[in-house]
């Protein structure tokens, strides 16, 4: 799957944008898939824009996002479903866990929504403990810490077939132990699905070895 | 069963107005309850009608002729039908066999036997054999028998033993005696006057007239009728139904008469249609009613899982595995609605076809293909409405 930028501009910011050079707004750019992306962005230039416009959850651009070649649009609802269940895992920067389900539930409405359950549950408890989340897996989402709700988002993205996995400051709650192991999960997962991922952060980072660096 | 659409249990509640839910599936219960014994009913009711078991019951056949007003009095030839108007009957649809009611043109005297001095002035008609109910083999005629045969009508024989013989202190006479009278038969006309001996072989209940074969009165209309012949103006026809409203509106359309007795199941059979229709309508009206709950129910749940159908549809859930997710939440209740229904329907006509048997009136104890055919379009009418509200609101969000 590859994803390409066509002089992709948001319209709300695109005076300010227009100011300044950027590495991807306003470019033509592709996504070569099984990069390891990173997209370092300052606040507000709109980094969790670009992710939503990636995921194709947001349209007030200019320009063109396209997947395999044809741009988001011409996408049916079916096909864009059956894409973000086989083809493009997320994780939101503001999380978007189901509040009335487990944390074991969220991570399993990932894992079985295609049919067959993609991952086995002791592969799960298994991506739990290494993100030291096993004890709170029972607890409904809506009484876990940031922190907690975190990891489950990154367990959820990762329970699912993908080839590209678009992630907004991931780690932003994390302390530096669990971003270690958050970080070393993902990069396992990623390579053993030959997929490449796009990770917005704020800062500089050495939590996985980029191929590629871009400033927004 | 299916884990995620467990999973989707939890998040899509489809608890709210539950009670409006059910109360709409009671609606539509009883609206198809309603088609279906509207159905039912007409399958019934036409069993009745044209089911051979039940033919005796209705086929029928019906002397037909103009009615007699005051203003016709003293012109007889305006009771007579014209050619045209024996072509109009005869091409009717519910006609199935037609005969024409020949009149003797001639004049008739019969005679009781040796001192019995009973005398009276008579007339003749005749019709097609076919259209008799009494067979007996004396009914022929050839010319040169001096023997007539002749068919009474039952109510003739009736009129005298319970009227006439009463008052006047004369003796009942049993059909057997009837037909061992030998009657005497004068026919004349102005110019001649011959004796026949007539024999009585059989009552009619079917015909009220004095009847003899066909083959007679066309012999004696021609020896002893005037020259002009005079037409017809009594018609028999075979009718499978004579309850059949088109038959009953002919007549009254045409100012023609029969038989009225015959004719009141008609009456009784338009009630039925009407109330069956009323019945369907109103099944028909509770039926939408029953569809628009349906709709805004699907519609309120779909509101008020707004946001997490949207989560839901973020996370790559598609409209599909909605629709049939929804669809499934409410599909099972309609099937079994329509089953509860049919059912009652089942037990019903069961009762029926018990209470009308004792009545000889055969119908099948079971629904008829009618009645599951119904159901069947009844759920898929619900089924599609519920498919496009789902699909229609799924994809709004």
């Amino acid at each position: 799957m590859q994803i390409q930028l066509n002089h992709l501009m948001p319209i709300p910011l695109q005076d300010k944008l227009q100011q300044r050079s950027s590495d991807i707004w306003n470019r033509e750019i592709t996504f070569q898939q099984g990069r390891f992306v990173k997209i370092k962005a300052p606040s507000g230039s709109g980094k969790t824009t670009l992710i939503h416009y990636l995921y194709h959850i947001r349209y007030d651009y200019t320009g063109q996002v396209a997947v395999n070649g044809q741009p988001w649009p011409s996408y049916s609802k079916n096909d864009i479903a059956r894409m973000r269940q086989q083809e493009l895992s997320v994780i939101f920067q503001d999380l978007r866990l189901f509040e009335q389900l487990t944390a074991r539930e969220n991570i399993a409405l990932k894992n079985v929504m295609q049919g067959k359950p993609y991952y086995p549950p002791e592969k799960i408890a298994d991506m739990a403990a290494r993100l030291n989340v096993s004890h709170i897996l029972e607890q409904s989402g809506k009484t876990l810490s940031y922190g907690e709700r975190q990891r489950i988002a990154i367990i959820r993205a990762l329970v699912q077939p993908f080839q590209w996995l678009l992630m907004d400051e991931p780690f932003s709650h994390l302390d530096e132990e669990n971003t270690q192991r958050a970080a070393a999960l993902i990069a396992e997962e990623c390579k053993t699905r030959n997929a490449g991922f796009i990770l917005t952060d704020l800062d500089n980072d050495q939590h996985f070895a980029y191929d590629v660096h871009y400033h927004l | 069963m299916h884990p995620f659409f467990d999973l989707l249990k939890k998040i899509i509640q489809t608890g709210v107005g539950k009670t409006r839910f059910l109360m709409a599936a009671v609606g539509l219960g009883i609206a198809m309850l309603l088609i279906l014994i509207a159905i039912q009913a007409h399958t019934n009711f036409s069993q009745l009608l044209y089911s051979s078991k039940n033919q005796n019951e209705t086929a029928d056949f019906l002397v037909i002729n103009k009615t007699i007003t005051n203003d016709m009095m003293g012109q007889s030839a305006k009771s007579i039908f014209t050619p045209e108007e024996i072509i109009n009957i005869r091409k009717q649809p519910f006609v199935q066999a037609f005969g024409l009611v020949t009149s003797s043109q001639y004049k008739v005297v019969i005679q009781a036997p040796g001192d019995l001095h009973f005398a009276t002035d008579m007339f003749f008609e005749a019709v097609p054999d076919s259209f008799l109910d009494v067979k007996n083999e004396d009914w022929k005629w050839n010319e040169g028998d001096r023997t007539i045969p002749i068919i009474l009508p039952n109510d003739f024989l009736n009129l005298y033993n319970f009227g006439f013989s009463l008052s006047q202190d004369l003796p009942q006479i049993s059909q057997e005696t009837v037909k061992a009278l030998p009657l005497q038969v004068n026919i004349s006309n102005n110019q001649v006057s011959d004796q026949y001996m007539g024999h009585v072989v059989g009552f009619s209940d079917r015909i009220s007239s004095f009847l003899v074969p066909a083959s007679f009165m066309a012999w004696a209309n021609q020896k002893y009728g005037t020259a002009t012949t005079k037409g017809t103006s009594r018609v028999i026809i075979k009718t499978p139904d004579p309850s059949n409203p088109t038959l009953v509106k002919f007549l009254e359309d045409n100012g023609y008469t029969t038989n009225q007795d015959k004719l009141k199941f008609s009456k009784t059979r338009m009630i039925v249609q009407t109330i069956v229709s009323v019945v369907g309508f109103f099944g028909l009206i509770l039926l939408c009613f029953a569809l628009l709950v349906f709709s805004m129910f699907i519609q309120l749940v779909i509101a008020s899982c707004k946001r997490e159908i949207q989560l839901l549809v973020i996370l790559g859930t598609a409209p599909q595995q909605l629709q049939r997710y929804l669809l499934k939440q409410f599909v099972p209740l309609y099937i079994v609605v329509g089953l509860l229904s049919l059912l009652l329907v089942a037990v019903l006509q069961y009762w029926t076809a018990a209470i009308l048997a004792t009545h000889q009136m055969l119908i099948t104890p079971w629904p008829g293909v009618l009645v599951f055919a119904g159901m069947a379009l009844v759920l898929a009418l619900v089924y599609v409405v519920n498919w496009l509200t789902v699909k229609k609101y799924v994809n709004n969000i």
